[in-house]
């Protein structure tokens, strides 16, 4: 963890925004706090952050306007609070932008790994490879650059994770447990929609066109894997 | 009577449209009947006057006849006098009249058989007393009619006498034939009736579809709106009572769900909170220390507890939707149980279950797991083992413990909200909160599987929980 990580935490309830920043600030974050989607995109403004946690259930602009607002201004990784996790909030979120999410009453500590986990750098391809190649896709990973046809495409950090990942054994099918694992660093009940949604979200950026994958196929019944 | 009353006992028995039915049936018969018997009557009133107006006219005309042919009555000439069978032949009758005449005291008849002792007595009094008369009286089995006149020129009389036997069999055939016809009409309102039931009943049918959907949980059923003015209120009210059970149903779970929702914002700061309390655990004096595991452990508690009732106020909302897919059934049983408070526990698994597949909420089934393992640590000493075993096109997964068991009375009970079993509850203290079973049943429900409770195999005490799950064709 980089000692000083900026957490802007986005949440109306002042009780709730208050122990969860004393618990984020034990835990070594340094927490920003903002109790509306207006406040949160001023801050972020003033001063982009390097992690977002958004309630979706705010007053006023709603979490994912908020992080659909974010996302475009920055590709810091998201996590959004969901009341349940089994309603369409959590795929809207995801589609939204945010990179994980967590159901209320989480534990911070729980936040703090999940942080972490969305921090970590890009897998450091094997020296020499620093340079794929895909078709007209071109990955460069210690560079964190992607191109498309020579294009420079933006993607999060997350997804740009997820397409390292794909390309570390081109050819590969690799199952939504294994991508939980590697790129957020879940175990075997991590949720599987997830890899879903970004592989729908990364296939938008590399894709010529999204709803014909010619690089990020799905292996029915397996994952998905990357190919030229 | 009796028949009557046993007939009413067994009507409510029968359907409504066998009620229906019986009804046209017996409606059509009584009318058939009714219609028969009056046109029976008439018919035979009308040919008994038709013969009867004209065996009169006849035996007027006859009986003057004879009275031409016979000279006044004297005793002057006996030789000139013509003799009453010359006359009594020449007589027209049709075939099966039989002419009887009488002059002073003597009677002539054409056919011995009817003679002076065939005619009822009331009638040749009447007659003889000088008044026509008619009379219709049975004779060796077959009904006669008599019509006699008085001759007063001879001091005598002229009878005929007319069989009506060929009327009778007339009527007999018109009666067989409306007996048929009413036969035929009682079959045709039967037909009508059950068609009539058929149509009145198909409606309630719809009526009786949609409840049926309702109560297995689709309460957005309703019946389509009748244009007919005799049905439309029916089919209304019954929307108006699917709308308003809809709505209370909803209300309700919204309550429950509502309730939960806002108690995840307090538990969301004691959870931080504790966390940052935690921390400081160390330093805190030894009271202080076991106070804050105490409020640790009960908010976990008080965690669980939302979270299951949430998750129940969603079966009951009808708005439970698994996050189904194919899972293999060995490898989601070991990771259930490892990431368990009871990772310990041994898992024998069946070697021919390597790469079976169910479909599964994988999440959901690990709870369900967990909460079969809790249960055990809470009423059964804790779980012994976990068994996963293959059974034709299911698998069983079973989990045991060293617990007294669970009496058989309570065995269906258990799985019943806040129901820990009226022996198991108190041996333990009262940890838990009796949501775990029954969340492990209604998860089971969902995923098209059965979970039951029953002896260990091993003949030890303790009790054995088995979910079977069907398994994906491999």
């Amino acid at each position: 963890m980089i000692v000083g990580t900026r957490i802007l935490s986005v949440e109306d309830d002042e009780r709730i925004r208050t122990a969860v920043k004393l618990a984020l600030e034990d835990e070594g974050w340094a927490v920003e706090e903002a109790d509306t989607g207006e406040e949160a995109l001023n801050a972020f403004q003033r001063q982009p952050s390097d992690v977002v946690l958004i309630d979706i259930m705010l007053p006023g602009i709603d979490g994912f306007d908020v992080c659909r607002a974010i996302r475009r201004m920055s590709d810091v990784p998201i996590v959004m609070v969901t009341a349940r996790a089994d309603t369409h909030d959590v795929v809207a979120g995801l589609e939204a932008g945010a990179d994980d999410y967590l159901t209320k009453p989480f534990a911070p500590k729980e936040l703090s790994a999940r942080i972490r986990a969305l921090l970590r750098r890009a897998r450091s391809s094997d020296s020499g490879s620093a340079h794929l190649r895909f078709g007209d896709l071109e990955i460069i990973p210690d560079e964190g650059v992607v191109r498309r046809s020579g294009e420079e495409i933006h993607l999060t950090k997350t997804e740009f994770r997820l397409l390292v990942e794909l390309a570390s054994s081109p050819g590969r099918v690799f199952s939504r447990e294994t991508l939980l694992e590697r790129v957020w660093g879940y175990g075997y009940f991590g949720d599987g929609r997830l890899v879903d949604v970004h592989v729908r979200r990364l296939r938008t950026k590399v894709e010529a066109d999204a709803a014909n994958p010619r690089h990020v196929v799905t292996v029915r019944g397996l994952g998905y894997k990357l190919q030229a | 009577m009796r028949l009557l009353r046993s007939l009413s006992r067994l009507l409510p028995r029968l359907g409504l449209r066998a009620r229906i039915t019986i009804a046209f049936a017996v409606g059509a018969l009584i009318m058939a009947v009714v219609l028969a018997a009056a046109t029976l009557g008439l018919t035979r009133q009308n040919l008994l006057d038709q013969r009867e107006s004209s065996a009169t006219a006849r035996t007027y005309q006859n009986a003057a006849t004879a009275a031409l042919q016979l000279p006044e009555q004297t005793d002057a000439d006996p030789a000139s006098a013509v003799d009453p069978t010359d006359v009594l032949a020449s007589i027209q009758t049709p075939t099966g009249s039989n002419p009887v005449l009488v002059v002073g005291d003597r009677w002539y008849a054409r056919s011995p058989e009817f003679g002076e002792e065939a005619l009822p007595a009331e009638l040749r009094d009447t007659v003889r007393g000088g008044q026509p008369a008619l009379m219709r009286f049975d004779h060796d089995g077959a009904t006669q009619l008599a019509v006699g006149v008085p001759i007063e020129s001879i001091d005598g009389a002229y009878f005929e006498v007319v069989s009506l036997g060929e009327l009778e069999e007339t009527l007999e055939s018109i009666s067989i034939s409306l007996l048929a016809a009413a036969l035929l009409s009682t079959l045709a309102g039967a037909a009508i009736g059950w068609w009539a039931a058929r149509r009145v009943l198909r409606p309630l049918r719809g009526i009786g579809d949609a409840a049926h959907a309702i109560a297995t949980g689709r309460l957005e059923t309703r019946v389509e709106a009748s244009t007919d003015a005799d049905l439309a209120p029916l089919a209304d009210s019954f929307n108006e009572m699917a709308v308003a059970l809809e709505e209370r149903i909803q209300r309700d779970a919204r309550f429950a769900s509502n309730v939960s929702h806002e108690l995840r914002s307090p538990l969301m700061t004691l959870a931080a909170s504790i966390e940052v309390m935690q921390n400081q655990r160390d330093d805190m004096p030894e009271r202080a220390r076991a106070a804050l595991d105490l409020m640790a452990a009960d908010i976990d508690r008080f965690q669980q507890l939302v979270a299951d009732l949430l998750e129940i106020s969603r079966f009951d909302a009808g708005v439970m939707y698994l996050d189904l897919e194919e899972v293999r059934v060995d490898e989601l049983v070991l990771q259930a149980v490892q990431s368990s408070t009871d990772a310990d526990v041994p898992v024998d698994i069946d070697s021919d279950l390597a790469g079976v597949l169910v479909k599964a909420d994988k999440r959901r089934l690990s709870r369900v797991i967990a909460n079969l393992l809790d249960n055990a640590a809470k009423y059964g000493d804790g779980a012994t083992r976990v068994e996963l075993r293959r059974r034709d096109d299911a698998v069983r997964i079973a989990v045991e413990d060293d617990g007294p068991g669970v009496p058989v009375d309570d065995r269906e009970a258990i799985f019943h909200r806040f129901n820990r079993g009226s022996s198991a509850g108190h041996r333990r203290g009262i940890d838990g909160v009796g949501l775990g079973l029954s969340l492990v049943a209604e998860h089971i429900r969902l995923h098209g599987g059965s979970v039951w409770v029953e002896d260990r195999t091993d003949g030890e005490a303790g009790a054995r929980f088995v979910i079977e799950l069907p398994a994906e064709a491999s």
